[in-house]
């Protein structure tokens, strides 16, 4: 159950941020604001999807280096880049570090609102998407060894009777196996367990 | 008087006169011989006695005397008879006698020989006193020392005899007994052999003289002989001993005999000799013979010839050097004997003495030292020319003069004393060193060596001494000891302390500045290792290396000049540069270090650290603030600060708009809204505002300022910025520029402009000089005009368009500079222009007037 998405604003002048603040609230959103990167450091990551609204300028961590530290620390929010001044090279930069915008201040009013809720979103999909796999992962751990062990042969493609034989039970054991597994997983079809698995493996096992 | 001397009688001779006794009268009796019957003379018996006297005188007049006593006893038919002498020593007559004594005594009182009486009190004396015959009876009575001539006399006769008219003694006969008296006729023979006994004792004197002259003769003759026999035997002693050659010879000419010395010198035989070839008037060389001829007139008037030297030829023709004396045998005899001395060792003896005497000479004339001698009285005996040319003076000149004469006043006292003590004994030499007064007047330092030369024979001793010039060595010691004492005083006084150590590190000495450096008195560093004046963490370092040093001559610490830490006394650790030295002295290696404490040093290093630190702040501070004016950065500040309140602005105004298209009306939200928009335009406006400030006419502050002063802040900014540059910077800055009015920061930043500008127009210049020139003078209107002259690119036709804003002749300028300059200018109340600089580049040029109430 996702809570409602929170927007982070960070900025070292107080009326932006209040200002910011009053804008984004003006469309129903939550924000929370912190006058530099240290102190948002300070606060624990939310349970709901959130992104960051960051000016580049910054008193202490800059807005730049922020965005490294945040990757430093495994921190995967989305941010959206505001600025009183920018160069190309600066926002170039942002970009390929991953940021969702690069707004110049003075900005469109929508064009801000327009990047937070992209930025909402894509939070929001990657919880989704991680939660999708813990509980993925929960319900293969709360199968059984030998459950795993069938499951793992039958996505690679082996028949029951193989399976039966490489573990050297019976193939009605291996088909309740595989029944009780599925349920567990509650995968609809053969084609579903796949996926399952598939997203279970992860990038890593993709990658290799 | 004399002692008592007793006979074999024990009878005392006594020359007093005893006290006791009887009278004389009552011992004589010598009337009663005439009264005696008197016995018939037995004349025969007389004759004959008489006779056998006279023959026993003859024949042996030593004995004559007994016996006459034993004819007095014979014919007197007495007990005993004897005889008294005058006598002096009681054995051998002398008429001048004071005693008597008994030489010979026939019968009973024969023991009693050798005893006698004394003159003077005694029957002898009596009868010499007298002059007659005397009869005594137990005269013992009257003369109490007869009293123990036993057996005692019961009568006594005696008669006195003469020589040469005087009493000599008497011969007297004594009855023991009574049984017989002596009578008449006793009388008559004793007087008769009275005569007889003063014959007996002349002759026996004269025969005793005889005797003793024959035997005086004898002996004498005797003694001669044998001194004739002793001479001859010494002088054949002496010939055969060879020890001088003995010759003999006569006065025509002839060698009749010699010793083997004599031969073997002039090399003949005894065959040669003996022939009689040998003649002494051959052996002399031509030359010698009026010598000899001298030799023989002596010993013809004299009998003797004195020694003198000669030579002789030998047989092979050499000569042999001798010398010879000798005498006739007998005075005007023809022969005689000489003794001839071998005198070639001696003569070789002498050669070399002369030869030795003649090298010593030689040396102490050639001498390169100054030697002179002097007397005990401190003259001048001789001296080298080594020593006259030293002192200045000849020969002959010295000699007039003492040694003390020449010697400087000062060094008197302590010469004189040496020589005392050497003239006493109580030393052998001296060395001292003194100064001479030289003929001139000035003054040598000389280093003698003085000896005492002890007299040999006759020859006095003298004072030798070896003299050395030392006046070189003098100054240059003295210039040494000068110099040392210069160094002395230079680490005496040294602001460093300086510290001497020895190959075991250990320190020799410290000077007066390691006590103010460190707090340790000199003694209580002495003997310490120099360790104790580093901190813990050194020490091991500087043994180590120290150790390494004194193995293997490598340095483990730049020896010139090595920022180490010290320790003082009490503990505080301060930082030192130290430099050592090392120096040889007496074999072994002494080190010398110099540590200066440069705690103050440091101190203002570290201050001048910080105050560059702080002026590159303010250079980077100021770089920042230029870059601002030069709009790269102000541009983005303007827009970032502007921006921020607008942003804000847009922010609330949308979300306002928003909540009004939803409907969310809700007045208080809305109204906090709106006046966060005023606010935050108002900022904005602000923001401007002081931008234009900034730029624009009014100053920010307003103070009085010196203009050189100011430029001169600004070139300390630039820094290394002209060298890096190839800049040549010059300025030209007026003396007493009155103050002006107005913001340090922006002047600042225009000359900056004007600078960086000139600068930049010259980096392309690569075929002339860059020169950057800055001038401040006052104008003709009595402002304050600086200039700032290039020789760059220049400024083209458009002189003025420079200050336009935008325009710029740079590649990433904005073109924002000159324009802000001259805003900044006139806001002070000033102009800035620009004109070319001949040959090449531009003059860019502002004026400030000067501060109010400031007499121009």
């Amino acid at each position: 159950m996702t809570r409602a998405p929170v927007v982070f604003v960070v900025d070292d002048d107080p009326s932006v941020r209040s200002s910011l603040k009053f804008l984004l609230s003006s469309v129903g959103l939550q924000v929370e604001s912190f006058e530099s990167a240290e102190t948002f450091l300070q606060r624990k990551a939310p349970d709901a999807p959130s992104c960051l609204v960051l000016d580049v300028r910054l008193r202490g961590l800059s807005g730049l280096d922020f965005q490294r530290e945040l990757a430093a620390r495994e921190i995967r929010i989305p941010i959206v880049f505001v600025t009183g001044h920018g160069d190309i090279p600066m926002s170039v930069r942002a970009m390929k570090a991953g940021a969702i915008e690069f707004l110049t201040k003075p900005y469109r009013d929508q064009d801000l609102l327009d990047a937070v809720r992209i930025a909402l979103e894509r939070d929001r999909t990657r919880r989704e998407q991680e939660k999708d796999l813990t509980d993925l992962q929960q319900r293969f751990d709360s199968l059984t060894p030998r459950e795993q062990e069938v499951i793992s042969k039958v996505v690679s493609g082996m028949l029951n009777k193989q399976i039966a034989g490489e573990l050297g039970t019976a193939e009605n054991t291996v088909k309740v196996h595989r029944s009780r597994a599925m349920e567990k997983m509650n995968a609809q079809s053969l084609a579903d367990l796949v996926r399952m698995i598939e997203k279970l493996k992860g990038p890593a096992e993709k990658a290799s | 008087m004399s002692s008592a001397s007793t006979s074999r009688a024990n009878i005392p001779l006594e020359d007093s006169i005893p006290e006791a006794g009887a009278s004389l009268e009552s011992v004589l009796c010598t009337e009663e011989l005439r009264g005696r019957p008197a016995r018939p003379p037995n004349y025969e018996k007389e004759n004959r006695a008489l006779v056998v006297l006279m023959s026993a005188l003859a024949d042996s007049p030593s004995t004559i005397f007994q016996t006459l006593a034993e004819t007095i006893l014979d014919i007197t038919q007495c007990d005993s008879a004897g005889l008294s002498l005058l006598t002096r020593d009681g054995k051998t007559p002398d008429g001048c006698g004071k005693r008597f004594y008994w030489p010979a005594i026939a019968g009973m009182w024969n023991p009693h020989v050798g005893g006698g009486t004394p003159r003077n009190f005694g029957p002898c004396g009596d009868v010499l006193d007298q002059n007659r015959t005397l009869l005594f009876r137990h005269f013992e009575r009257r003369y109490p020392y007869l009293m123990p001539v036993i057996p005692a006399a019961e009568e006594c006769l005696l008669v006195p005899f003469y020589v040469a008219g005087k009493a000599v003694g008497t011969i007297w006969g004594i009855m023991h007994s009574d049984r017989r008296k002596f009578d008449a006729e006793d009388d008559r023979v004793m007087a008769s052999l009275g005569k007889f006994a003063s014959s007996a004792y002349q002759a026996l004197i004269h025969i005793e003289d005889l005797t003793f002259q024959v035997s005086e003769r004898e002996k004498a003759e005797a003694d001669v002989r044998e001194l004739a026999r002793g001479l001859e035997a010494k002088i054949r002693r002496l010939v055969e001993a060879n020890v001088v050659g003995i010759v003999m010879w006569n006065l025509e000419g002839a060698i009749t005999g010699g010793n083997e010395a004599f031969l073997r010198m002039v090399q003949y035989d005894r065959e040669d000799l003996a022939s009689g070839r040998v003649r002494w008037t051959d052996l002399t060389p031509a030359e010698w013979r009026g010598h000899d001829q001298r030799a023989v007139a002596d010993l013809q008037a004299t009998g003797i010839f004195q020694p003198f030297e000669k030579e002789y030829f030998r047989k092979d023709g050499n000569r042999v050097p001798v010398l010879l004396g000798g005498a006739l045998f007998e005075k005007g005899g023809n022969e005689g004997v000489a003794f001839v001395l071998d005198l070639s060792e001696q003569k070789r003896a002498e050669d070399a003495l002369r030869r030795s005497e003649r090298r010593w000479q030689t040396a102490f004339e050639n001498s390169a030292i100054g030697m002179m001698m002097r007397d005990c009285s401190d003259r001048f005996i001789a001296s080298n020319s080594v020593f006259q040319n030293m002192l200045g003076y000849t020969e002959s000149e010295l000699s007039q003069l003492s040694n003390e004469d020449v010697t400087y006043q000062g060094d008197r006292r302590t010469n004189l004393e040496l020589i005392r003590e050497l003239l006493e004994g109580r030393r052998q030499h001296f060395q001292i060193e003194k100064r001479y007064r030289r003929k001139d007047g000035t003054l040598l330092w000389a280093r003698n060596n003085v000896a005492l030369i002890p007299g040999i024979a006759d020859a006095a001793p003298f004072l030798f001494a070896v003299v050395e010039d030392i006046t070189q060595r003098k100054q240059e010691e003295s210039a040494r000891h000068y110099s040392e004492e210069r160094h002395r005083v230079v680490v005496e006084t040294a602001s460093d302390a300086v510290i001497s150590l020895d190959e075991s590190s250990a320190i020799l000495l410290a000077n007066p500045a390691t006590t103010r450096i460190f707090g340790y008195d000199p003694a209580e560093l002495i003997g310490k290792p120099l360790t104790m004046l580093m901190p813990e963490f050194l020490r091991k370092l500087h043994e180590a290396g120290f150790k390494r040093y004194l193995a293997t001559g490598q340095r483990h610490i730049n020896w010139q000049g090595t920022e180490l830490i010290g320790l003082r006394k009490n503990g505080q650790e301060f930082p030192v540069e130290v430099s050592f030295g090392e120096l040889s002295k007496d074999g072994h290696r002494v080190f010398t270090g110099f540590i200066r404490d440069i705690s103050e040093r440091k101190q203002a290093e570290e201050m001048r650290k910080q105050a560059q630190k702080a002026i590159q702040t303010m250079q980077a501070e100021l770089a920042r603030v230029s870059r601002l004016t030069t709009m790269g950065e102000l541009a983005a500040s303007i827009a970032h600060e502007v921006n921020q309140p607008l942003t804000a602005v847009n922010n609330n105004s949308n979300a306002c708009l928003r909540l009004l298209a939803n409907q969310n009306l809700q007045p208080d939200v809305l109204r906090r809204a709106l006046e966060e928009i005023v606010a935050d335009g108002t900022r904005a406006s602000a923001i401007i505002a002081r931008i234009r400030a900034l730029i624009k006419k009014a100053p920010a502050e307003k103070n009085s300022l010196d203009v050189n002063e100011v430029i001169g802040e600004v070139l300390a900014m630039m820094g290394h910025g002209f060298e890096e540059n190839r800049i040549l910077l010059q300025s030209e800055l007026a003396e007493a520029l009155p103050p002006v009015l107005g913001d340090r920061v922006q002047l600042q930043q225009v000359l900056l402009n004007l600078i960086m500008n000139g600068v930049e127009a010259m980096t392309a210049i690569i075929d002339r000089p860059r020169l950057l020139w800055v001038q401040s003078r006052i104008d003709e209107s009595g402002d304050v005009l600086i200039a700032v002259r290039d020789s760059g690119t220049g400024l083209g036709l458009e002189a003025d368009r420079v200050f336009t804003p935008f325009f710029t002749t740079k590649a990433n300028g904005m073109g924002m500079g000159l324009s802000i300059s001259r805003s900044l200018i006139e806001g002070h109340g000033g102009r800035l222009w620009a004109a070319p600089n001949s040959p090449h580049g531009a003059v860019f040029s502002f004026t400030l007037p000067i501060a109010a109430g400031t007499p121009s």
